[in-house]
């Protein structure tokens, strides 16, 4: 939780920030009573195998967040991701199966041919969305709801509407190993955060997605490359939803071309519970990173309590909801 | 002038063709979605069709996109451009009733297929009996635990007809049996990704106490493998049962980590083409599919039958390479 770092972004506003720094630990505190409840009421939610669990089902919708995070701090949206998902994990997965059917001829290559494949699908969703929203000023909503139609669309198309089977052990480790016992994709959402994490606080490239979102205007006048910075985050958002598409073929076994449906909600979900603005500019990593851990406790927590699945959207619904109505009154109210 | 040239020929065989096609009869199919492995295979069945492949039969398949609406407006077209007969596998069994009517109304006959809908005015339906399938799989289940011990269902999304049928044929087994416990029972919709996540949380909520993993399809089924095997389980020392028989259940039942039962998409397309031109002729035409010969169970009886049942088959370890053979 660092928060007092933020002065390169939002130093000039001394309020501001003792309104980030409540905020942040708003989310964080909301977390931690949740944990707290869950803990109480179920004897297994504290235990080593199911955090382990939780992390694990956070981590594909904690690396789409992160995506969306830059996106959304520039004022955009991304709604393709979860067809992106799809499309990556699909396309790789022909790469490194074993299937005589499925895959494209010569497959399994080796396993970074799989996961480069998996990441230039995404990188290239990614840009062509940030090129028609930079360069063509067409709405990122509008955008990238085409590229959620196209990658599916294009998903069908590659697989014939089937799924890719059979992936290479070496492909499954990124989905199913464990370094130190840690589970894989928690180490890759960990890597991923804290290089994000150092982007957007450490770095000149970080402090510009701010200030474009913030005042485009002014980020303009400043000398700031906006079409650039606004490019360069749709392909941050389409690299990463290709590396959750990998992830998500990884730990399921098998690339469904149905797969990552409806997840860009849950990916802008985390992002608005963690306290980032939809109007941008403000938010904050870190934030995202809870918000989608408490999707994933709350999922996991009601399920452990055999709560059916209905209450858990209803709650979501709710949270969400809540995080804007806090996120407004910090902007306009009060 | 060579693009001219091309041009001329091409339309030249357009004409060629619109003016075969007053010969032909134009069948139309409605299914309700064409993203799963499923409804791909019945599509193709299709296409396979003795019929279709002689030209005797002009078929158009239609994708329903999973919307009850779509699926309306693609029978009015159907309507508009005089379809001979229409295939139909609503998405929902009481929003298809409106798009039967349309048809009705044109004097179109229609042949249901997959999924029921409810309607006087289908002329015949096709499809396999979900209370069976789900009958069958939960007592795979519990007769591999010996009619004890503790259970969990995943089951599809509440209130699609599936479901229904398929849950009331699992408590049929399960009340067989008093003395297993339904631990846990929730939607994972269909879906591998969904169920493989419940899975998880139910291993962690009741540690080593699991027999049994009734899944209502395979791709469930196949999410609950995955999570055992993640959790460091043994997944043969589980009893996991599926249904419909898809290509990666197929080698999870190989494995030996799964049951499956088969439904057959192939039997379900071709029998109710055949109904299909059957019903177009006005009784004029005997079948051409060789699934009539295949399931002795289902006589044809003069296409004059409301409902057809095509049995399933379960998958065993005899019959699945012959079955894996067939998904080339």
């Amino acid at each position: 939780m660092s928060v007092g770092n933020n002065k390169n972004a939002k130093g000039w506003l001394g309020s501001e920030q003792r309104r980030l720094l409540i905020q942040e630990y708003g989310i964080f505190f909301a977390f931690l009573i949740l944990v707290a409840v869950l803990s109480v009421s179920n004897e297994f939610f504290l235990t080593a195998g199911n955090i382990s669990n939780v992390l694990l089902q956070t981590s594909i919708n904690g690396v789409l967040a992160i995506g969306m995070t830059f996106v959304i701090l520039t004022r955009g949206i991304d709604l393709s991701v979860g067809s992106v998902v799809a499309l990556a994990g699909l396309v790789s997965a022909s790469f490194v199966t074993t299937s005589a059917t499925a895959g494209i001829s010569g497959a399994p290559y080796p396993v970074v041919v799989g996961l480069g494949i998996g990441l230039l699908v995404g990188v290239a969703c990614g840009a062509v969305s940030g090129v028609i929203v930079s360069r063509f000023s067409v709405p990122a909503f509008v955008a990238t709801l085409g590229m959620l139609s196209a990658a599916r669309g294009l998903t069908l198309i590659y697989g014939g509407g089937r799924p890719v089977p059979a992936l290479t052990p070496a492909f499954r480790w990124i989905g199913t190993g464990d370094v130190l016992g840690i589970p894989a994709p928690v180490v890759i959402l960990a890597v991923v955060f804290a290089v994000s994490w150092w982007i957007l606080n450490r770095t000149r490239f970080g402090r510009y997605i701010y200030a474009v979102g913030g005042n485009p205007h002014a980020a303009r006048t400043s000398g700031i490359n906006i079409t650039r910075i606004q490019f360069v985050v749709y392909v941050v958002s389409g690299g990463l939803a290709g590396l959750a598409g990998m992830l998500l073929s990884a730990r399921t076994g098998s690339a469904l071309p149905q797969a990552g449906i409806a997840y860009e909600l849950d990916a802008i979900a985390a992002v608005v519970i963690g306290g980032t603005s939809l109007s941008g500019g403000v938010g904050r990593v870190t934030g995202t990173l809870i918000g989608a851990l408490i999707i994933g406790v709350m999922n996991n927590g009601l399920d452990l309590m055999g709560i059916q699945s209905y209450y858990q959207q209803v709650l979501k619904g709710a949270l969400i909801v809540g995080a804007v109505m806090l996120d407004q009154k910090r902007n306009y109210g009060a | 002038m060579k693009t001219l040239m091309i041009a001329l020929a091409s339309a030249t065989a357009l004409l060629a063709s619109s003016a075969m096609a007053q010969e032909k009869i134009k069948i139309g199919a409605a299914p309700y979605g064409l993203n799963a492995e499923f409804m791909q295979i019945w599509a193709a069945a299709l296409q396979d069709h003795p019929a279709v492949k002689s030209g005797e039969v002009e078929l158009t398949v239609f994708d329903g996109r999973y919307d009850a609406l779509v699926q309306q407006d693609q029978f009015k077209t159907m309507a508009t451009q005089k379809y001979n007969a229409i295939i139909f596998a609503p998405i929902d069994v009481d929003a298809g009733a409106a798009a039967v009517q349309t048809a009705a109304d044109a004097g179109i006959p229609v042949v249901g297929s997959n999924t029921r809908v409810n309607s006087d005015l289908l002329a015949s339906y096709v499809g396999s009996d979900d209370t069976i399938s789900g009958y069958m799989e939960a007592k795979t289940v519990l007769d591999k635990i010996g009619c004890k011990g503790n259970v969990v269902i995943l089951e599809g999304p509440v209130g699609q007809s599936a479901q229904i049928s398929r849950l009331e044929g699992n408590k049929k087994a399960l009340a067989e049996c008093p003395d297993v416990k339904i631990l846990e029972d929730q939607t994972a919709n269909w879906s591998r990704a969904e169920a493989q996540t419940l899975m998880e949380n139910w291993l962690t909520a009741h540690p080593k106490q699991i027999n049994g993993v009734i899944g209502q399809n395979d791709e469930m089924a196949l999410g609950a493998i995955e999570a055992i095997k993640a959790a460091g389980l043994d997944v043969k020392s589980f009893s996991i049962a599926g249904i419909d028989g898809i290509t990666d259940a197929l080698h999870a039942v190989k494995n030996g980590e799964m049951t499956s039962i088969l439904q057959d998409a192939r039997a379900q397309a071709q029998g109710a083409l055949d109904l299909a031109i059957f019903n177009a002729k006005k009784g004029d035409y005997k079948p051409q599919s060789d699934i009539w010969v295949t399931y002795k169970d289902m006589p044809w009886k003069d296409g004059k039958e409301k409902i057809y049942n095509v049995p399933w088959t379960p998958v065993t370890a005899e019959n699945v390479d012959k079955l894996l053979a067939t998904r080339k």
